[in-house]
């Protein structure tokens, strides 16, 4: 078994990786907290729904990856895992994203008994026709549920408009008519392909040793395992934006806006992708911030509400700039944006504004180290990006204006913005009239 | 441990729970005023425009650099309801002072902008509270009030609390009506906030390293202000709590809206809150009701029967109120209706496996000791209970949970009395995952 230490003198923290011999990555946080919080994922999300397996492509249903989260929780003998652990006293849950898929408890006692549990549940999958059927029941009311709020329906739309064929267009849950074609054996295909233990991360934080951790992952996963390869399959995506906008309507108060800027820029390395990140979102807490001049004009002029928001994404396989909000008139909105922006580009990034904002993210980073579900989660978005968590407040450091000024002027073309609008429902109005 | 206690003056207290534990420390500063129907959204419209805009920081974009001076404080305005009263006032969570270099006055800053909020908004001319930004927030209120139908669970959730409370003046809307907050003049919401600081009594609440230090802040930056305000004799300290008669039929109600899904809600009183002996039996029941994954509305409505997706409990422990609520496709509704009473008959019948029984009190027992991890947590905990006089030690609160018998709460579900129940009907048809091709 290897091992390696990570440690950050500004933080005060350390944690250790330990590559378990099934392939297996376990890392173990150590917490002086009153709860202990586990988190056992695969790097398999909804968007990998097209894989190559025996040297045949297969692509299955949309929303399967969630599908196969919510059915793992059902054992062979007809218990469900989340009465495990509430009789050892452990809050368990899972979710999964567009990368990845996570399983997770977090505890005050009984920590190697429910730890043992979590690594037995995920890695021993029981399916039958009923299990299946039952669940596409209570789904399809997760998907309606879903569909009912306004802004996830605006990013969704968002991500129609960005990207022409990557599947982040697709919600994670499916549509009730996808998850109708999921089978148990289309199940078990997924999960032999992605929870194999080389595609998956143990991450323990709280007040727990090594040798308490790897003592019950020795005792659940097997030592040897046959070596496995995995091929993912995305479709070719070109640089520009699908669509420059998509409206719909709903039932919603004011209109709603997501304003996305493709970042066509998808870098291999991890270490210069993390730096891209870091300077992507410094640059846009400059920009698009509480305390910055656009919000500042916008909001006090009436033109948005206080629900204004602006970050930064990426992933190998994605990346972009979202800004979302709320405004009777969302155009005149994206009309500011690019008129701010190009004003910033023609007269640079004011220093003290740099600064300040950078301390923000600073402090950000420090406060980040509080609880041990953060602190997990955190090492996980960090881990399945191949990147090393303790190395990000230096790094923010070494960003400068001037790189920044240059990733502006770049990032921030014309043929990379798209807008989505979710209108209030048209009959509403007229009754108001 | 519990927080220790502070009369830093008669006006001013400050509960502080040393620790070294976290990197952000918490300070809040909370004052406790009765709930009227007129009165609540006026003060949350008054605590607004006391964040939009003061005579050292005039503008929100003047108050957020201040903030990320101060590295990174995150300062919130504080407004909820707690039986019935309306606890406002603002929270601020900020990197300990350990890491800040001593010279930055951390805690001063962040008192300052406090201060400047709460004695310092910027004026017109004519001494009342400043035109532009009065009427910008009243409409930013009206906004909010519509919006709530962005969230049809949330809405639901509101129209079900203002129905069951009817006749208690936590019914009252914290945001209130477009009519009511638009008749709202300057000269009312000058007057509120002058009243509001006539007689104000603040209560503090810290989670961090340097108590002492806070005691000095809050008695230089805050004390001084309060003393120079106060005019007449201090208002009354603790809770108000109203509970009406029960009554003898359910109310019934229904609202459609444009939506794929229904929220059905169904309001009980229990007759017991925080300050009652079989307090923790009633926790117990809406534990294993429908508050953890193994409770009866998870493992039959949802698991058993897949009728939702989202079935849950919520218990008031200040108004003894529990609130069940369930997306579910509208035409499910008389059968989720059914598949819920049936589990609350059983819970009358005394129908609670040992397993469901150990399981909650397991959990509740793991919350209990879980809140020491969140600052957040720790101040309602404490200070809620402190405000209602209630013992807050975690030991004895365990002990209790323990001691709970299948009997008592089965006692207590008989007692549950159903007050109210509302629907809103999703009348779209849904369900495709909405793709844009």
């Amino acid at each position: 078994m290897k091992k390696t230490e990570f440690s950050s003198e500004l933080l005060r923290e350390r944690y250790t990786l330990m590559e378990h011999e099934s392939g297996l990555s376990v890392y173990v946080f150590p917490k002086k907290l009153t709860s202990t919080y586990a988190l056992f994922a695969t790097k398999y999300g909804s968007i990998d729904n097209t894989f190559i397996e025996n040297g045949t492509k297969i692509t299955v249903p949309d929303g399967i990856a969630h599908f196969l989260e919510h059915k793992l929780f059902e054992n062979e003998d007809g218990s469900d895992s989340f009465s495990r652990f509430s009789a050892l006293g452990a809050d368990a849950n899972a979710y999964t994203s567009y990368g990845r898929t996570a399983y997770l408890f977090s505890c005050t006692e009984n920590f190697e008994a429910s730890l043992e549990e979590l690594l037995r549940f995920v890695t021993t999958p029981h399916f039958t026709e009923a299990s299946v059927k039952k669940e596409q029941g209570i789904i399809a009311e997760e998907i309606r549920m879903y569909e009912d709020s306004p802004w996830d329906r605006c990013q969704r739309l968002l991500f129609c408009a960005l990207y022409h064929s990557h599947p982040i267009r697709k919600n994670i849950c499916g549509s009730i008519k996808s998850i109708g074609e999921i089978t148990p054996s289309l199940l078990y295909q997924c999960h032999r392909v992605f929870y194999h233990p080389s595609n998956m991360v143990l991450i323990v934080c709280g007040d727990v040793t090594e040798e308490q951790v790897m003592a019950v992952v020795d005792g659940v996963l097997p030592r040897e395992v046959k070596p496995h390869t995995l091929e993912r399959v995305l479709p070719e995506e070109p640089p520009t934006v699908a669509k420059q906008r998509i409206e719909c309507r709903m039932q919603v108060s004011k209109p709603l806006f997501c304003i996305g800027i493709k970042d066509p820029v998808l870098v291999a390395d991890p270490k210069e992708r993390l730096r891209r990140d870091a300077a992507m979102t410094l640059l846009d807490e400059i920009l698009f911030s509480r305390s910055g001049e656009l919000y500042s004009a916008l909001f006090e002029e009436g033109i948005i509400t206080p629900s204004f928001f602006g970050d930064y994404s990426c992933t190998d396989s994605f990346a972009y700039h979202c800004i979302s909000g709320e405004a009777d008139d969302p155009e005149e909105v994206l009309r500011r944006i690019k008129a701010y922006l190009a004003e910033v580009m023609e007269r640079g990034i004011d220093r003290e504004v740099f600064e300040r904002c950078r301390r923000v993210l600073y402090s950000d980073e420090l406060r980040a180290y509080d609880s041990t579900e953060e602190i997990a989660n955190r090492l996980l978005s960090f881990v399945f990006d191949d990147a090393e968590m303790f190395s990000y407040p230096a790094l923010l450091q070494s960003i400068t204006a001037e790189e920044l000024e240059e990733l502006l002027r770049k990032s921030f073309r014309e043929e990379y913005f798209a807008i989505s609008i979710v209108y209030p429902m048209e009959t509403e109005e007229k009754e108001n009239e | 441990m519990i927080p220790t206690f502070h009369q830093i003056a008669p006006e001013l207290t400050l509960r502080a729970y040393p620790t070294e534990k976290f990197k952000a420390a918490m300070l809040s500063v909370s004052a406790v005023l009765p709930i009227t129907r007129e009165s609540a959204c006026k003060t949350t419209l008054l605590l607004a425009v006391l964040r939009r805009g003061t005579e050292k920081y005039p503008n929100l974009a003047a108050i957020n650099a201040r903030l990320d001076y101060l590295f990174g404080t995150e300062l919130s305005i504080r407004n909820y309801y707690r039986g019935d009263s309306q606890i406002i006032g603002f929270s601020a969570d900020f990197l300990d002072t350990v890491y800040v270099p001593r010279e930055e006055m951390l805690l001063e800053g962040i008192l300052d902008v406090i201060s400047q909020m709460l004695f310092h908004p910027l004026l017109d001319g004519d001494g009342l509270l400043l035109e532009r930004y009065v009427e910008s927030e009243k409409e930013l209120q009206c906004e909010s009030i519509r919006s709530l139908k962005n969230s049809p669970r949330s809405y639901a959730t509101e129209k079900c609390r203002a129905l069951l409370y009817r006749d208690e003046p936590c019914g009252a809307s914290v945001v209130g009506s477009e009519e009511q907050v638009m008749s709202i003049t300057r000269e009312e919401l000058t007057a509120h906030w002058k009243e509001l600081l006539s007689n104000l009594r603040l209560d503090a609440f810290f989670v961090g390293r340097d108590e002492k230090s806070l005691i000095s802040a809050l008695s230089q930056c805050l004390l001084p202000e309060m003393k120079a305000h106060c005019k007449t004799p201090l208002a009354k300290g603790g809770l108000y709590r109203v509970f009406a008669e029960p009554k003898k039929e359910p109310l019934y109600a229904e609202d459609t809206l444009p939506v794929s899904q229904g929220q059905l809600l169904l309001g009980y009183r229990t007759g017991v809150t925080l300050t009652d002996e079989n307090f923790y039996a009633c926790t117990l029941l809406n534990e294993i009701l429908g508050a953890s994954p193994i409770s009866k509305l998870f493992m039959n409505v949802r698991e058993k029967q897949s009728l939702c997706y989202h079935c849950a409990s919520s218990y008031n422990a200040y108004k003894g109120a529990i609130l069940i609520s369930c997306g579910l496709e509208p035409s499910n509704r008389d059968v989720a209706e059914r598949a819920i009473l049936a589990q609350l008959e059983a819970l009358r019948r005394g129908e609670i496996t040992e397993e469901e029984l150990s399981a909650a009190k397991k959990s509740l027992e793991n919350g209990y000791r879980q809140l020491l991890d969140s600052p957040g947590d720790m101040e309602t905990y404490y200070y809620g209970r402190a405000l209602l006089g209630v013992d807050s030690s975690l030991e004895l609160c365990r002990e209790r949970i323990r001691g709970v018998t299948r009997e008592e709460i089965a006692a207590l579900a008989q007692g549950l009395i159903l007050d109210t129940v509302y629907f809103l009907r999703g009348t779209l048809e849904g369900g495709d995952g909405y793709e844009e091709d």
